[in-house]
C-alpha cells in the first residue's frame, strides 16, 4: 500500500502506538503482516474477528499476542459439541452462607476472550455469544451484566467443510467485523519461525505496547477519520452492486462495518481521511464472510464474490 | 430488477393464478372496449363480452374455471356458427371484431394463470384497435384511449406484485408512461405517411339512415328524420363570424321528375359550367367551410345558391354540389355561394324538364291549378294565388301527417291539409307545373345551430327541408318556401327551435317526452353539449381530417418534398431517428451521475495519463492509480504524486478551499506527459 507514503502522515497521535503494537505481533505471527493489520483493525473498529483455517497456523498464538500486547485480561473457551451457554455466560448458584442465589461470571465476562473452534458448539451456544458481541452486556437471571471495556471478540473456526461442525448462522456471521484467513506461511516465514525461539516462550515475554485507555482513545479517533460524500458515493455503489449480484447482498449493518473499517485502516495508515483503497483494503475481510450463501451461484466462495466486486465497482 | 429478483426468490414458483387487482385494471380496460362494439357489431357479441366479465368475478374467487378441452371446443365452435349466422360471411371488418370479441370473451373465462393474463392484455390491446376500426368519433376515441390506459395500468399493477400502496403509483406510472409517448405519438400523428390509395378497407358500416337523403323525395321520407340527433355537416363562415343574414337554406338536391306528391332527382346529374369566377367575393356572396361526416353517397351541401365547385365535386344542373366519388371519409371544402337570386337562361331542356308532370293527375287538382292561373295573369299572380290557397285553407304543419300515397295529392289538398315540408313542396311544385309555370323541388336542410366556442353552425338531420323554386322570367329561379307559409317562423331557426317553441305553445305534440325537452332547455346541459360539439368539430377537422393532401402542406412548409410514399417514409425515419438520438443524448446527460468540476478535471488528468499508456481501471483508486502511474512513469512520478495529493485532499479530506481547486485547475492544465 502506498497510500500512507504518498499522503503525508497526518500525525493523529496514534500512528507510532500502532506501528509498534503491529510490529511487535508480527515478530510473532510471521510473515503475516496483512492479516495482523486487518486484526488491529478490527481490534481498533470495536468489531470481533473471526479466524477461520485449517488447525495449526497459528490462529491461536495471533489473538494471544493481540491480549498480551494490550494488557488486556484474557480469556481463552474452547467449543466443543456439548458446551452449553452457561458454560461461557455464567451460572448462578446457591450460596449456603448468604442463603442467596449468587451469580458466578463465566469466561465471557474478560477482554479479549478467545474462542476456540466456535463453529465445533451447537447453534444454541453460539447464539448465547450474540448479545454480549453486539451489545456489550450479558443477561442472566433478569440482570444485565456489563461487560468490562474494551470488549474484543476472537473467535477461530476450522472450515466449514471439516467433520464435526455445526455452520455459523449468518446473523452471527454479520456480528463479525472481519473475518481473515493465515494460510500457511511463505517459505522463507516458515524457515524463519522454524529457526526461531519457541512461540510459547515468545508470547510470555511479550510486553503491553498499548495501555488500555489509549486503545479506547484511538478507537474514539476511529470514528473521527472523515468520509467525504465521494467516498459514501462509492460505498454505497458497492452495496448496490452486492444487493443486485448477490441474491440477499450486503446488508446496510455491512455498510457500516465496511465503513468504520475503512476507517480505522484510514488511521492506520496515518490519514484522517478515508479513501476508496482503504474500504479495498478491508473490503474482502469484511465482506468476504456476509456474501456467503448464495443459491444462485453455489461453490463461488464470498471471498470471491467480494474480490469481483472490487474489481468491478467503479471509483466515482 | 426488484421484480424479477422477487421472482426468483420464490422460486420453484408455479403459475397458478392472476393476481386479483392487475385483473380488477383489465377488467375496467375491457370494459372500455365495448362501446365501439355496440351498435357496430352484431348486437348479442358485446352482450356475450359483459357476460363472460360478470361469470370471471363470480368464478374466480370459488376457483371455478373453463378446464375441459372439450367444453371449450364446442363453445368455440358454437360462437363461431353463430357470427357465421349473423353476418353470412367470416370475412370482413364486422365478423372478424365480432370473432375476435367473441374469442376474446371465452379466453376470460378460460384464463387462469398469470401468463394468461399478459396475452389477454395483448388481446385487449388489439381490441383497442379494433374499435378504431369500427368507428372514429371522438367518443369512442377518448373511450379506447381509457381502455388503452387502463390496461398499461394493468400491467404496471400485475409487475410491481402487491406492495401497498401500489395501487395509485401504477396510475401514476402510467401516466409518466403515456406522458413520455405523447411526443412521439404527436410526431409520427404528424409524419407518419397517409396513404390514400391502395388501402382499400371498408371502414364501418355507411347505413343509408346516415344522411336524411335520397335522390327520392316521398311523403313522410323527411319528418321521419325530425327526431334524429345525428349531425348532417358543420359549416364556418370565414370571412364573418356569424352566418349570414335571414333563414340559411343548405341546398343539397335538386329534383325535376314529378309523379305527384313524390319527386326525383336526376341519377346521374349533368354538371353546368362553373360561374363563381364570374361573381367575386362581395357582400353578395358569402364563403363557406363545410365539413360533412362520411355517409357513403354523393351529397355536398352549400348555401343556396352555390357559384361554384370545389375540387372532387361538380356543379350539377340545378346549381347544386354533387361529389365525384362517394363520401367515405370526412370531407372538408370551401365554396362560394350567392345570397342573391342568380340570373340565368332557362333552355328549352331545361324547361322542358321543368313542366314534366305524371298523368295521374285528378281533374279537380287540375282545376284549382287552372284557378291559380287564371286570367292568364303574369307568374308572380300565381304563385301568390297559390300561397294564398295554402295560407287560408286551414293548411296544417305536423310531424306526423300521417300516410300518403304518390298519388293523394288531393287526398291532401282538399281533405286531410295536414303535412310537412316535403309534403308542401312537392304538392306546390306541381301545382306549379299544372299551372304552367317551371317548378321544380330542392332539398337541404334549413337553418343550423350556432356553437358559440367553435365558431361554426351545426346542421343536424332533423334540419332537413324540402322547398321549391320555380322560374320568373325576370327574376330566373325563384325560391318559394310553402312551408314558411304554413307555419311562419320555421324557417327563421333550426327544426328543434322551432318545434320546442311550438310545444311550448302547446299547438304541437312531439315524439319527445316532456323530461328530454326540458333536459334539452336546461341552461347547463346546453352549455356542455355545445362545448362537446366543438370538441368534436376540432376532432373531426384536425385530426380525422388530417390527410395525405393537408400532410403534404405541412410536410411542404417544413421544407420535406414528398415525392411518393418511398421517400416520404425514408424522410419520416431519418426525423424519427433523429428525435430518438436527441432524447436518448438527454437521457444520458440526465442520468449520468453529475460529476463536479474536480472530477472532471481528474477525469482529464486520467486522460492525459491513458494517452501515454497508463490507464487507469474504472475500480481503481486515486492512490493506488499513482503508484502504478509513478512505477511506470518514473520521470513523471513527483507530479503525478502532487496532482493526486491534490485531488485526494479536495476530493476526500474535509473542507477543501477554493483555492487549491484552482491550484488543481492548474496543475492539470500544466500536465503533459512524456515517456
Amino acid at each position: 500500500m502506498f497510500a500512507h507514503r504518498i499522503i503525508p502522515a497526518h500525525d493523529c497521535g496514534v500512528t507510532d502506538h500502532v506501528d509498534a503494537f503491529v510490529k511487535q505481533i508480527c515478530e510473532v505471527i510471521v510473515g503475516k503482516n496483512q492479516a495482523v493489520k486487518l486484526a488491529v483493525a478490527c481490534l481498533l473498529t470495536r468489531g470481533h474477528l473471526l479466524i477461520e483455517d485449517i488447525p495449526g497456523v497459528g490462529k491461536t498464538t495471533l489473538s494471544q499476542a493481540l491480549a498480551r500486547s494490550l494488557a488486556l485480561a484474557f480469556q481463552r473457551i474452547q467449543f466443543t459439541s456439548d458446551l452449553l451457554p452457561a458454560d461461557i455466560l455464567g451460572n448462578s448458584i446457591f450460596d449456603r452462607d448468604e442463603q442467596r442465589f449468587v451469580f458466578h461470571r463465566g469466561p465471557l465476562f474478560s477482554q479479549v476472550v478467545l474462542i476456540d473452534e466456535v463453529n465445533r458448539a451447537t447453534p444454541k451456544t453460539q447464539s448465547a455469544l450474540l448479545e454480549a458481541m453486539e451489545e456489550n452486556h450479558i443477561s442472566i437471571d433478569g440482570v444485565t451484566y456489563e461487560l468490562p471495556q474494551p470488549f474484543f471478540v476472537v473467535a477461530t473456526q476450522n472450515p466449514q467443510t471439516a467433520v464435526g461442525t455445526f455452520p455459523l448462522p449468518e446473523s452471527q456471521l454479520d456480528r463479525f467485523l472481519i473475518r481473515i484467513e493465515l494460510g500457511v506461511p511463505d517459505r522463507a516465514s516458515e524457515r524463519a519461525m522454524l529457526l526461531g525461539m519457541d512461540r510459547r516462550e515468545m508470547l510470555k515475554e511479550l510486553k503491553p505496547v498499548i495501555s488500555p485507555r489509549t486503545l479506547i482513545e484511538i478507537q474514539d479517533n476511529v470514528r473521527k477519520v472523515h468520509a467525504s460524500a465521494a467516498l459514501l458515493d462509492y460505498l454505497q455503489d458497492l452495496l448496490d452492486a452486492s444487493r443486485q449480484r448477490h441474491t440477499t447482498g450486503l446488508s446496510p449493518r455491512a455498510g457500516l462495518a465496511l465503513l468504520h473499517a475503512s476507517q480505522a485502516w484510514a488511521l492506520m495508515n496515518g490519514r484522517d481521511m478515508v479513501l476508496p483503497e482503504d474500504i479495498q483494503a478491508i473490503g474482502i475481510a469484511v465482506m468476504g464472510h456476509r456474501l456467503g450463501n448464495d443459491i444462485e451461484q453455489l461453490g463461488q466462495s464470498g471471498r470471491t464474490f467480494a474480490d469481483n466486486l472490487l474489481h468491478s465497482v467503479p471509483v466515482p | 430488477m426488484s421484480t424479477s429478483k422477487s421472482s426468483r426468490r420464490t422460486q420453484p414458483w408455479r403459475d397458478t393464478a392472476i393476481p386479483r387487482r392487475p385483473l380488477l385494471w383489465l377488467a375496467a380496460a375491457l370494459l372500455f372496449t365495448l362501446p365501439p362494439m355496440f351498435g357496430n357489431l352484431a348486437s348479442w357479441v358485446p352482450f356475450l363480452f359483459l357476460l363472460a366479465l360478470v361469470l370471471k368475478f363470480w368464478m374466480e374467487p370459488r376457483g371455478y374455471r373453463l378446464r375441459s378441452t372439450i367444453l371449450k371446443l364446442i363453445l368455440a365452435a358454437v360462437t363461431v356458427g353463430a357470427i357465421f349466422l349473423s353476418y353470412q360471411t367470416l370475412t370482413g371488418i364486422e365478423p372478424s371484431v365480432s370473432l375476435l370479441a367473441v374469442l376474446v370473451s371465452l379466453k376470460i373465462l378460460e384464463a387462469h394463470t398469470a401468463r394468461e393474463f399478459q396475452v389477454m392484455v395483448m388481446m385487449a390491446w388489439v381490441l383497442c384497435l379494433c374499435g378504431f376500426l369500427l368507428s372514429q368519433d371522438l367518443a369512442i376515441g377518448l373511450c379506447l384511449f381509457v381502455a388503452f390506459a387502463l390496461l398499461i395500468a394493468a400491467l404496471v399493477q400485475f409487475h410491481r406484485g402487491s406492495s401497498p400502496g401500489a395501487f395509485w403509483l401504477s396510475l401514476a406510472t402510467t401516466f409518466k408512461l403515456l406522458a413520455q409517448a405523447a411526443p412521439l405519438v404527436v410526431l409520427l400523428f404528424l409524419l407518419f405517411p397517409r396513404i390514400n390509395t391502395g388501402f382499400r378497407l371498408r371502414i364501418g358500416d355507411l347505413r343509408s339512415a346516415m344522411t336524411g337523403f335520397s335522390d327520392r323525395l316521398s311523403p313522410g321520407g323527411i319528418a321521419a328524420l325530425a327526431n334524429s340527433t345525428n349531425i348532417a355537416f358543420r359549416a364556418e363562415f370565414p370571412d364573418r363570424r356569424t352566418g349570414p343574414v335571414g333563414p340559411m337554406y343548405w341546398r343539397g338536391l335538386v329534383m325535376w321528375h314529378c309523379e305527384g306528391m313524390e319527386w326525383r332527382g336526376p341519377y346521374a346529374p349533368t354538371s353546368i359550367s362553373d360561374s363563381s369566377r364570374r361573381y367575386p367575393a362581395s357582400d353578395k356572396t358569402i364563403r363557406q367551410r363545410i365539413t360533412i361526416p362520411p355517409h357513403g353517397a354523393r351529397w355536398m351541401f352549400a348555401l343556396d345558391r352555390p357559384l361554384g365547385s370545389p375540387s372532387g365535386a361538380m356543379l350539377a344542373r340545378g346549381n347544386y354540389l354533387y361529389s365525384v366519388q362517394l363520401i367515405r371519409k370526412p370531407r372538408r371544402y370551401e365554396v362560394l355561394s350567392s345570397t342573391e337570386p342568380v340570373r340565368t337562361e332557362l333552355d328549352a331542356y331545361e324547361r322542358r324538364q321543368a313542366l314534366q308532370l305524371p298523368a295521374s293527375i285528378s281533374p279537380a287538382v287540375r282545376e284549382l291549378a287552372a284557378s291559380f292561373a287564371a286570367d292568364d295573369s303574369e307568374p308572380r299572380q300565381t304563385v301568390s294565388r297559390a300561397l294564398q290557397f295554402f295560407r287560408n285553407q286551414g293548411f296544417r304543419y305536423s310531424l306526423t301527417p300521417g300516410e300518403y300515397n304518390k298519388n293523394d295529392l288531393e287526398e291532401f289538398l282538399f281533405h286531410r291539409r295536414t303535412g310537412f315540408c316535403e309534403h308542401y313542396a312537392a304538392s306546390f311544385a306541381t301545382l306549379m307545373r299544372l299551372a304552367g309555370i317551371p317548378a321544380r323541388v330542392v332539398v337541404g336542410y334549413l337553418g343550423g345551430e350556432y356553437n358559440d366556442l367553435g365558431g361554426f353552425f351545426l346542421v343536424h338531420q332533423a334540419d332537413t327541408h324540402a322547398w321549391c323554386e320555380v322560374w320568373i322570367p325576370e327574376n330566373g329561379w325563384t325560391r318559394i318556401d310553402p312551408t314558411s307559409v304554413v307555419a311562419p317562423g320555421r324557417a327563421s331557426q333550426d327544426l328543434s327551435s322551432f318545434l320546442a317553441g311550438r310545444v311550448a305553445s302547446g299547438e304541437i305534440a312531439t315524439g319527445r317526452s316532456a323530461f328530454f325537452t326540458g333536459l334539452v332547455r336546461l341552461a347547463l346541459v346546453n352549455q356542455i353539449r355545445s362545448i362537446w360539439e366543438a370538441l368534436n368539430y376540432q376532432w373531426d377537422t384536425r385530426v380525422m381530417g388530417f390527410d395525405a393532401d393537408v400532410q403534404d402542406v405541412l410536410l411542404t412548409s417544413l421544407g420535406l418534398t414528398n415525392k411518393g410514399p418511398l421517400p416520404l417514409i425514408m424522410q419520416v425515419l431519418v426525423v424519427i431517428v433523429a428525435v430518438l438520438i436527441i432524447y436518448a443524448g438527454w437521457m444520458q446527460l440526465r442520468t449520468r451521475p453529475r460529476t463536479d468540476r474536480i472530477q472532471a478535471l481528474y477525469e482529464r488528468f486520467c486522460r492525459k495519463l491513458t494517452r501515454i499508456g497508463v490507464q487507469r481501471d474504472p475500480w481503481e483508486g486515486p492512490s493506488d492509480f499513482a503508484t502504478r502511474a509513478a512505477q511506470s512513469l518514473p520521470n513523471e512520478s513527483e507530479r503525478v504524486r502532487r496532482i493526486t495529493e491534490t485531488y485526494i485532499a479536495l476530493r476526500y479530506a474535509p473542507g477543501p478551499g477554493p483555492n487549491s481547486i484552482h491550484r488543481f485547475a492548474k496543475e492539470v492544465d500544466a500536465f503533459t506527459a512524456h515517456r
